[in-house]
């Protein structure tokens, strides 16, 4: 008998300890995938996995290969995903809740290509529509569809 | 031609280590070249810039340089080093550990008073100092000539401002902001003269030498090295020139006129 009572007891501390943890659950915010308009170079689940790869493949190409004609380029990455405030002005994409930032936020990863990089476009040449010209490069079948994103959810 | 006449190995252009085998190879072939050369009993002409490992003794098809005429440059004009900063994203202040791409530096000579300001960056060296010393790969030289630093790769150990003969490197000792898309620059890692290697790909000139051409003084010539039709060529092969510091044999691609 006391036995069963222990275990009820033990039980309850369980039950009453999931019930904080679910309440905690919510503590770092779900990502905010801005999805940049028209077509990203690769599918969201794919570029979600594989841009960390990308990114490091293609940094060799560019820096020591004389390769910068590539389809993958950080600048292209951040003009297309930047967001613009109502005067126009851009706002960082590893300022807090930005593309890139709430994404490493939520996952736990330092990010850092912005230490060096420049995280919002230059004012002028490099645009959205530059970005997306590359685009046209990628096969159909590796695009992405863009704009819609399936619901934000990570 | 001043800098032409010394003997030294090609670099491998991947900028990988020199196995002993691989050196000694390289080092048979230049014998070969020498003999290949020999004009008359006791004169050979031994050119640095002829061979490219693995190019079937072409020249590699492009290296970058500049020819700086010091006689076209104007003491106290400093629209090269203005629009390096501007390009670049460097500051204009002459503050202590503020990145000098690109300087202005005036020579006298005291016994004559002969005086000349010019501009000095990276010579783009073909036996490069920091590439040597360089204890990770990130110094590096491009096939094209142009000799950078892959700050992935960088530890920002500065050796190679220690090696730099020309004070052509830079160390950025505290965090940056605002950088340029295109010239991406942070803490801890060394930096130098990039020869507006993003314009040039896009087929424009270089910042400096666009400005100088647009303060007038058409002081810098940019362009091919290895193509004789281009206006660098060209203009090297009429003119006297020379490189600073041609004793230390590092084969700048910098080329200076009237100093
Ligand atoms: S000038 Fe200095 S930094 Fe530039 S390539 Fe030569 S040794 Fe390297
Ligand atoms: S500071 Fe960077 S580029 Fe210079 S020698 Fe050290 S690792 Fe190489």
């Amino acid at each position: 008998m006391r036995v069963r009572a222990g275990l009820w007891a033990v039980l309850a501390v369980v039950v009453a300890l999931s019930g904080v943890w679910a309440a905690h659950r919510g503590r770092v915010a779900f990502p905010v995938i801005a999805m940049a308009p028209g077509h990203c170079i690769l599918k969201t689940a794919e570029m979600r996995r594989t841009h960390m790869m990308l990114l490091r493949a293609v940094r060799e190409d560019i820096v020591r290969r004389d390769a910068r004609d590539t389809r993958f380029r950080l600048t292209h990455c951040v003009a297309c995903h930047v967001e613009r405030t109502a005067s126009g002005r851009f706002v960082p994409v590893n300022a807090p809740g930005q593309f890139c930032a709430s994404c490493h936020a939520y996952v736990g990863v330092r990010l850092d290509c912005f230490d060096c990089h420049a995280a919002v476009p230059a004012r002028k040449g490099f645009t959205a529509g530059t970005a997306l010209q590359a685009a046209f490069r990628i096969p159909r079948a590796l695009r992405g569809s863009g704009g819609q994103g399936p619901g934000g959810q990570p | 031609m001043s800098d032409g006449s010394q003997t030294m190995e090609p670099r491998d252009e991947e900028g990988g280590g020199h196995e002993p085998d691989a050196l000694r190879r390289k080092l048979l072939k230049l014998a070969g070249a020498a003999v290949a050369l020999t004009l008359a009993p006791g004169v050979t002409v031994l050119a640095r810039d002829l061979v490219v490992k693995g190019s079937g003794g072409r020249k590699a098809p492009v290296r970058y340089g500049l020819l700086i005429d010091a006689n076209a440059c104007k003491t106290g004009c400093d629209a090269c080093v203005r629009a390096c900063q501007d390009y670049n994203g460097l500051s204009h202040d002459p503050g202590p550990d503020n990145a000098q791409w690109i300087r202005k530096v005036t020579i006298t000579n005291p016994k004559t008073g002969f005086s000349r300001s010019f501009p000095v960056m990276c010579q783009h060296c073909e036996n490069a100092a920091c590439v040597d010393v360089c204890p990770t790969g990130a110094s590096f030289r491009r096939p094209d000539g142009i000799v950078l630093v892959d700050k992935h790769r960088c530890i920002g150990c500065r050796y190679c401002l220690m090696a730099c003969p020309y004070k052509a490197r830079s160390f950025v000792a505290r965090n940056v902001s605002d950088q340029k898309p295109w010239a991406p620059r942070g803490k801890g890692t060394a930096e130098g003269c990039t020869m507006c290697v993003e314009r040039v790909e896009a087929g424009k000139l270089p910042a400096c030498v666009a400005a100088c051409e647009r303060a007038g003084h058409k002081g810098m010539v940019f362009g091919n090295l290895h193509d004789p039709k281009s206006a660098i060529a060209k203009r090297l092969s009429e003119v006297a020139t020379t490189t600073i510091r041609a004793d230390l044999g590092l084969g700048p691609s910098v080329h200076y006129r009237g100093i």
